[in-house]
């Protein structure tokens, strides 16, 4: 009897505890209940990437909204590569086991076309299972990524971040490390603007790194035989170097200059031999690295400065995590003039923003529900704990948000460089033929990283294969 | 008699049913794609094409280059487990202190699935902070299989032949324990050495052993994939990219499906004249033997 009395209290307070956690995280508890009553004892599934803001929302998200509404989700997270197979075969065969799928701004284009995903702008028109604080228009300009030419909707935004420079405070900072670049270039050791100072940089840190016989380093890639290679390359790489689209003409989707495109272009050239030239400033195990281990080499403390993915800076700002919380900023790559002019005007860019949303498979058995489950990651009033959690912004209010005014400063101010100077950044072009075309390049590109072939030879093979593919798929 | 067909029909049905399904089936699809041009993104969808796919691959200077490397690596993997194997079967059949242990700690990598072992390796060749790494450049090696093809290449064979070994060891323990004792005493007596032993009587009668391991072996370093695409990707650049992680690339990464079809077809058909011949030649060396 005793034992039952204290069970009982026990379930009581935690039923309690929980609740009341929940509802310190949504506005309207009741809403999300009522609106989930007729999917009560429903499973919906999905998958996505491993990264932070994915876990976030299977290990916090994903529960509560379980307690709330009574819709169990089962929350995949997995690689990458496996993600997209997955769920591209899941949307291929139209089996309906994904109720809902992560879609990387950069894939939607090959989605879109194929109709695999569900138009979830009538989803909006209906009240009974759309949220009222859910307002369409505080999304950020990253939300029009999931768009169709009429304007549909095909997917919430679920992350965005930018792929910019991220360089070493303290390093940066330390008088003697001042004293001796000054010394060697003449110059003051600041954030590089251009890549000539960005590569003196490199090589500054790297040769002072072995003079003291420490592992330090002024550069870093993401270099391993994986499509991480090829997207440097197109996504970060060339843009600040004024070469977008991956140096396709998208109007006839053409790569050759022969045929209006730019991969075997001179400037294509150059970009790519500084690229593999680089690569001797980096870690020895570069050519192992795909974006993940870029990130771990970075928060080591091994690095003085790169251009990685931004939607790192939350772990690497947890001391309890990494080497360098408290000692990193963020700052623009460097560009070449005419990029920045482009970027500034709108006809180009300077490099990647990052991130994706959830969409709904158009096979999916559950579309309701996991329509609930993708606003309910996507609410207001969690943003701020997101952003913390995930290091990711899709809401304008966001910006404004208590906890991300407090974070800013611990992430070298990112989330005001990500509002001010996410407009000089874009996403991956609008192609189709994403996924053949990223392992095209793959092959090309890691042959002239592997030192299999030169980098001229690559391109230009790169840019005849690309002209070849497309005609073959009926471009 | 007939009661009993039926019975033992019935019981073989459901998985007769199961194999056709899962394999029969497949194999049809894949006929059936291969002569068709088919990438999933494709503007113009299915085109028909005939046998072009397969001309196709007879030219494709990468996935010839993908056939001789993974041709390379399967003989050179076979070739150095199957003395391995035997030599630490051999071990094995002798009794000294710490024999248990030693059998324990060669078995361990066969009781992993193969991407962990992949994920070991990388962390094992991890030119940062990896084991090899540092020890070999202690002596003077500087080993990088981000950098270094044919590094790369020769580590995907010790990872195959530190995960396959410890099988053969037990194919040929269990083949060792199975043979008659009265050639090996016979031998004793006739004053035969222990290489005498091993040349004339053991290899002779392990030799349905060494061969059906053999079988064994060479199907499953052909279609290698888990360990090397966890270790390398294939890389750097394509030097390791083996048959296998070439076609795995071809269907998921590029969505040829119609290509790639017409690239497993060859393989299958590979894969039959290789055991063919085999089983052609065991069954000829058991005769003569």
């Amino acid at each position: 009897m005793k034992k039952a009395l204290v069970l009982f209290v026990s379930l009581l307070v935690l039923t309690l505890f929980t609740t009341a956690f929940a509802e310190t995280m949504v506005s309207n508890p009741d809403w999300w209940k009522k609106a989930g009553e007729p999917y009560k004892g429903v499973t919906i599934k999905g998958i996505s990437e491993s990264t932070p803001p994915s876990k976030a929302a299977m290990e916090v998200a994903a529960p509560q909204f379980e307690e709330l509404t009574g819709i169990k989700v089962v929350f995949e997270v997995t690689s990458w590569d496996e993600m997209y197979n997955k769920a591209i075969q899941d949307m291929q065969t139209g089996s309906g086991i994904y109720d809902f799928v992560y879609v990387e701004q950069d894939i939607v284009y090959s989605y879109l076309p194929q109709n695999w995903l569900t138009n979830l702008t009538p989803f909006m028109n209906n009240p009974a299972i759309t949220d009222p604080g859910f307002d369409l228009a505080d999304f950020t300009s990253f939300i029009d990524n999931f768009k169709d030419g009429e304007g549909n909707i095909y997917g919430i935004p679920f992350e965005a971040f930018l792929k910019s420079y991220v360089y070493r405070t303290d390093l940066f900072g330390e008088p003697e490390i001042q004293a001796a670049y000054k010394a060697k270039y003449n110059k003051d050791l600041a954030v590089p603007t251009n890549w000539e100072d960005y590569t003196n940089i490199a090589k500054f840190f790297t040769e002072y790194g072995k003079e003291k016989g420490i592992e330090l380093y002024g550069h870093i890639a993401q270099a391993k035989t994986h499509p991480c290679v090829a997207y440097e390359i197109c996504e970060t790489i060339w843009p600040a170097m004024g070469i977008y689209n991956w140096g396709i003409n998208l109007e006839n989707m053409r790569a050759t200059k022969a045929n209006g495109g730019l991969v075997d272009s001179d400037e294509a050239k150059a970009a790519f031999k500084w690229y593999v030239d680089m690569l001797q400033w980096a870690p020895p195990g570069v050519k192992t690295y795909t974006w993940d281990e870029t990130a771990a080499t970075f928060g080591a403390g091994k690095v003085a400065q790169g251009i990685i993915y931004l939607e790192n800076l939350g772990w690497w700002s947890d001391p309890a995590q990494s080497e360098v919380a408290g000692k990193i900023s963020v700052a623009l790559p460097p560009v070449t003039e005419k990029a920045l002019a482009d970027a500034k005007s709108g006809a180009g860019y300077i490099g990647y923003y990052d991130g994706g949303a959830l969409g709904i498979p158009h096979s999916s058995k559950n579309k309701e529900a996991a329509w609930l489950f993708a606003q309910w990651v996507a609410r207001k009033e969690w943003q701020g704990e997101f952003a913390k959690l995930g290091t990711r912004v899709v809401r304008n209010s966001t910006f404004e948000d208590p906890i991300v005014i407090e974070l800013d400063p611990q992430m070298g101010n990112y989330f005001t460089f990500l509002k001010e100077q996410g407009p000089l950044f874009r996403g991956a072009p609008a192609l189709p033929m994403h996924r053949p075309l990223n392992d095209l390049y793959l092959k090309w590109v890691s042959k002239a990283v592997a030192g299999e072939i030169s980098p001229d030879e690559a391109l230009d093979n790169l840019a005849k294969e690309t002209d070849e593919l497309m005609e073959e798929l009926g471009y | 008699m007939r009661g009993k067909q039926k019975q033992v029909w019935g019981l073989l049905t459901p998985t007769l049913i199961l194999l056709i399904f899962l394999g029969v089936v497949p194999i049809i699809y894949i006929l059936y794609l291969s002569v068709y041009k088919y990438n999933v993104f494709s503007k113009v969808g299915m085109v028909y094409t005939g046998f072009n796919n397969f001309r196709k691959l007879v030219f494709d200077p990468d996935f010839l280059k993908s056939l001789r490397l993974g041709l390379t690596y399967v003989i050179l993997c076979v070739a150095i487990e199957l003395p391995l194997g035997l030599a630490f079967a051999n071990l094995l059949t002798y009794e000294y202190k710490g024999k248990g242990i030693f059998r324990t700690i060669m078995t361990l990598p066969l009781a992993m699935a193969p991407i962990s072992i992949g994920a070991i390796w990388v962390l094992m060749t991890n030119p940062d902070f990896g084991p090899l790494a540092v020890y070999l450049r202690n002596i003077g090696i500087d080993f990088n299989i981000g950098n270094n093809a044919n590094q790369a290449f020769i580590a995907t064979i010790l990872m195959d032949i530190w995960h396959w070994t410890p099988f053969v060891t037990l194919t040929f323990m269990a083949g060792l324990s199975s043979l008659p004792k009265q050639p090996f005493e016979a031998a004793l007596v006739d004053g035969a050495s222990k290489s005498q032993t091993l040349r004339y009587i053991t290899l002779p009668l392990l030799r349905p052993v060494l061969f059906t391991t053999l079988f064994i072996r060479i199907m499953d370093t052909f279609r290698v994939f888990d360990e090397v695409w966890m270790l390398t990707s294939g890389g750097p650049g394509t030097a390791t990219r083996y048959v296998s992680i070439h076609v795995v690339r071809e269907v998921l990464q590029s969505m040829n499906y119609g290509y790639s079809s017409a690239m497993s077809l060859f393989l299958l058909y590979l894969t039959i004249v290789v055991c063919w011949l085999l089983i052609t030649f065991i069954n000829v060396s058991q005769e003569s033997g």
